[in-house]
């Protein structure tokens, strides 16, 4: 690369940091625990946009091309995470599946077939603080596994094959744990609400 | 053999599909069929959906909301010099 593209490339990410380093640092920092990691996070993610400027062909948004390199740097901190960081409430993996597998009988019929009130407010649960805290609490529950499954799923918006190739699936496995994730988080919510 | 009634954790394993991806025929006639029957998978359909949104909503939420943003310009002095 000669010397006049360097410069070029240099001003061209210069510019996008002042334009988009806070709004990614904002995001980063609603993911992460720590202020630390979000500039790490942030400052990872402009490195990785300099190196591969080139493969950038305008055809995204830089800012949306920027939040995709951040958002998959957020996935490989929660992939890297091992047990020693593993948040307190997080559920192993195989009590995770022993609580989902205990919600139905031998048949695989549910043990109890009563309907949670709380789902009776259906229209005006999104907007109620107490739902959504209780999901975010029961976010934390999830085994790391089953964490990265639905970060892939809802926050990047992946496709199953794309998730299964990632995160080294099958896709037997993968439909198992988005199940298994979903009906946890559903027990999980159900609990918190009247315990 | 196969049966033509599903158990409550297929029904909900396949209305976890359902969401993504088309049914095979089968599955779709032995899935109504269990939804007639079931209202507790019934009411599962859509709390699942619920769940869903409010996952969205969680994850990306002030993804773009400019009034949230925190300005740290050490963080941007920082990766210039590094550039």
């Amino acid at each position: 690369m000669n010397v006049e593209s360097q410069d070029l490339k240099q001003n061209a990410i210069k510019d996008w940091v002042h334009l988009y380093s806070d709004g990614l640092y904002s995001w980063a920092l609603t993911k992460v625990s720590s202020v630390e990691m979000a500039e790490d996070l942030v400052q990872e993610t402009f490195m990785a946009a300099f190196a591969t400027f080139d493969k950038f062909e305008n055809k995204s948004k830089p800012k949306t091309w920027l939040f995709s390199i951040l958002n998959h740097k957020i996935i490989d901190h929660y992939r890297k995470k091992n047990n020693a960081h593993q948040s307190l409430d997080q559920l192993t993996e195989l009590k995770a599946t022993q609580y989902t597998d205990s919600l139905f009988d031998k048949n695989g019929n549910w043990n109890s077939m009563e309907i949670n009130s709380l789902w009776a407010s259906e229209p005006h649960l999104l907007d109620d603080p107490i739902f959504n805290n209780a999901l975010k609490l029961c976010m934390a529950n999830l085994p790391e596994k089953w964490s990265n499954a639905i970060h892939a799923k809802y926050l990047l918006e992946k496709k199953p094959d794309e998730i299964c190739h990632e995160l080294e699936l099958s896709t037997t496995n993968y439909w198992q744990i988005l199940h298994r994730a979903k009906l946890l988080l559903k027990k999980c919510i159900e609990n918190r609400w009247n315990p | 053999m196969n049966k033509i009634m599903l158990s409550c954790k297929k029904s909900t394993e396949l209305i976890e599909q359902s969401q993504e991806k088309k049914l095979s025929f089968k599955n779709r006639v032995q899935l109504s069929l269990h939804l007639m029957a079931c209202n507790t998978c019934k009411a599962y359909a859509q709390q699942s959906k619920t769940i869903n949104m409010a996952i969205i909503q969680f994850l990306q939420k002030d993804k773009t909301d400019d009034k949230n943003t925190i300005k740290n310009d050490d963080l941007k002095e920082k990766i210039i010099s590094k550039l």
